[in-house]
């Protein structure tokens, strides 16, 4: 549909200004002679309100032909096909509308009048046209500039939500309540290995929320993370769960999105290592090669596993929130060799300026 | 009353060591309580659940190979055997232990037991919470000896009604003798009802498994498999073809040559499907 009808006041501003447009039309007839002007205006209004519909077609042509993109040899003769369409379109409408003032006696009119009235409707009825084509021309960038408005708009809420997902994901309440549960069982027979966990896991809450709120991270800060939380972890899963972490000189500098790392440590923990009667070990490799960041988390994994439910939403929520925060040139990739799983997440390496080693 | 508690056989079942412990430490501090049997898997579980016959199972719901659900599963009612203090009279229930769930949070499984009146424990808690439910489960079994009907639902039953919307049963476990087989659900032909029993028709194989097949497929996606006839039902990716074979009566012709029967309300949902 037309943009004017979705709302009333460009409607009312476009056939205000025909209603103008219409004033000089019924003048001109005025001051030609013999027809008083309340007959002229009576006359000449709906021919003119007519044309002012007709020229909403303007919209379409620009549609079609975008400013921007369409040559300008195309353009030119695209939107002077359509006004000399539209202005013959004008004399043909007019025309039944003359004939039946003139018989009834509204004006009065001989042949060679009206002829030559329907030649000055065909030579202004052009310029006219490409009036409105130029009108709607700043209506279409005026509506594309908000659509982009929105748009980014849109993009930064939805950044936002990722970011928020990814934070309750952290905080994920099986791990919580399970972690709870060790520190209750180890009160009794060793309360100091419960005092550990509890600080253990008051400093990973604590460094999750710290990192959460930050832009970027280093590499550094999220193995940090990872590390508290495998502090946790073993408490619960013991001698099951064995880790390895190979880094390359200088990776841990680099500049990540925060907390990307850590859920990939625990999806490694939740659908291997614990599926697996005898335990696995998850191994953590970064590296870094021609300006690209490589990391690495492999686990075992059980071959004959079920996917369990959850599974894939700790993978997803990475995803979304790397197609948020980076765009194209990062990538997370999933392989199962065996009974290997291993991610791959590739970025540009980034380090922090100064040399601070931190974020900003 | 209090005097005459009976004493409680109990096995434990939790991957995690510390939860275990934790049970352990609290059930040494209750009375008319006995330990029979630990175990930190859920092939572990079914084998020492079965050799134990305890009255009361603490089972954790996500353990490796096999979970909570599927271990309840597999538990199957014996005939109380002579040593265990039988019912009075010649009463012989089979023999079915109580199962309080323990779990840190699971939100379809707590759903589940809310509606099936299944008793669970959430991690963590305090010891005051296992006694009230050691009570319960000597209430209950105190019922279940006088002839009350236990009120426990079918395992299958509380599996489908604690899995998250959308999500299918993806194996059927099949206990044989000792061994544990696992079926994926894709690797199924189709299953025919015979008594008390279904045949899982799988690769060539058959299995069986005593349950009614209505129950034993609610967690089947509706979409992939049908039920064909009254004793049929088909894993439509087997499919071949359908061919009429008299007048109102169709027989479904599965990629390999098997034939079945298709009943008229069962072509009425293939076609619905196709």
């Amino acid at each position: 549909m037309h943009p004017f009808f979705r709302r009333r006041w460009p409607l009312a501003l476009y056939l205000g200004a025909w209603i103008l447009i219409g004033l000089m039309f019924t003048a001109l007839v005025w001051l030609a002679g013999s027809v008083p002007f309340e007959r002229a205006l009576l006359v000449m209004e709906p021919v003119v309100l007519v044309y002012g519909l007709v020229c909403l077609s303007a919209y379409w042509v620009c549609r079609k032909h975008p400013a921007g993109t369409t040559p300008a040899p195309r353009l030119a003769n695209a939107v002077i096909v359509a006004a000399l369409q539209a202005s013959a379109m004008w004399v043909a409408l007019s025309a039944p509308w003359s004939a039946l003032v003139t018989r009834l006696g509204v004006i009065r009119a001989d042949r060679d009048v009206l002829l030559i009235g329907f030649a000055a409707l065909f030579v202004a009825g052009v310029p006219l046209y490409l009036i409105s084509v130029a009108v709607h021309y700043l209506l279409l960038t005026f509506e594309a500039s908000r659509e982009a408005e929105r748009r980014a708009l849109e993009s930064q809420v939805a950044a936002r939500e990722a970011e928020v997902r990814a934070l309750r994901a952290q905080l994920n309440p099986h791990f919580l309540f399970n972690s709870l549960n060790s520190i209750n069982a180890l009160v009794g027979a060793h309360p100091e290995a419960a005092r550990r966990m509890c600080e253990s896991l008051g400093d990973f809450l604590r460094q999750t929320l710290a990192l959460g709120a930050r832009e970027s991270v280093s590499l550094g800060e999220e193995l940090a993370l990872v590390d508290r939380y495998l502090a946790i972890e073993r408490v619960r899963f013991g001698e099951r769960l064995r880790v390895e972490c190979r880094l390359e000189p200088a990776v841990e500098r680099c500049l990540v999105p925060p907390l990307l790392l850590q859920p990939l440590v625990e999806n490694a923990i939740k659908h291997g290592i614990a599926e697996r009667i005898e335990g696995g070990t998850v191994r953590i490799a970064a590296a870094r090669h021609d300006g690209v960041l490589t990391i690495e988390v492999e686990n075992d994994a059980d071959p004959d596993a079920r996917s369990r439910r959850g599974a894939g939403v700790g993978l997803a929520n990475v995803r979304r929130r790397l197609d948020a925060l980076e765009g194209r040139d990062t990538r997370l990739d999933v392989r199962r060799i065996a009974d290997q799983f291993r991610v791959t997440l590739t970025l540009p390496a980034r380090v922090a300026e100064g040399g601070a080693g931190g974020g900003r | 009353m209090a005097g005459a508690e009976r004493e409680l056989a109990i096995a434990i079942v939790d991957d995690e060591a510390p939860a275990r412990a934790l049970l352990r430490e609290y059930l040494s501090r209750e009375p008319g309580t006995r330990v029979v049997a630990e175990s930190a898997n859920g092939y572990e579980a079914v084998k020492a659940i079965a050799e134990t016959r305890p009255d009361l199972v603490l089972l954790d719901i996500q353990m490796p190979k096999l979970d909570g659900f599927e271990v309840l599963d597999l538990i199957e009612p014996a005939p109380r055997s002579d040593s265990g203090p039988g019912p009075p009279g010649g009463d012989a229930d089979a023999w079915r232990p109580v199962v309080v769930f323990c779990t840190a949070y699971d939100e379809y499984a707590l759903k589940a037991f809310e509606v099936h009146a299944v008793d669970y424990l959430l991690k963590p808690f305090g010891r005051e919470r296992l006694t009230a439910a050691l009570a319960r489960v000597r209430a209950r079994l105190t019922e279940a000896e006088r002839g009350g009907a236990p009120t426990a639902p079918a395992p299958a039953t509380l599996a489908a009604a604690a899995r998250p919307p959308g999500q299918w049963l993806e194996r059927l476990l099949v206990k044989d003798g000792a061994r544990v087989h696992v079926i994926p659900v894709d690797a199924i032909d189709y299953l025919e009802a015979q008594d008390d029993y279904v045949a899982i028709h799988s690769e060539g194989r058959s299995w069986l498994k005593t349950q009614p097949l209505s129950e034993l497929t609610q967690g089947f996606d509706p979409n992939r498999f049908v039920r064909i006839h009254r004793s049929y039902v088909l894993n439509i990716a087997r499919l071949a073809r359908i061919e009429l074979y008299a007048r109102d009566s169709r027989v479904a012709i599965l990629a390999d040559g098997r034939q079945l029967p298709v009943s008229r309300s069962g072509h009425a949902r293939l076609k619905e499907l196709m």
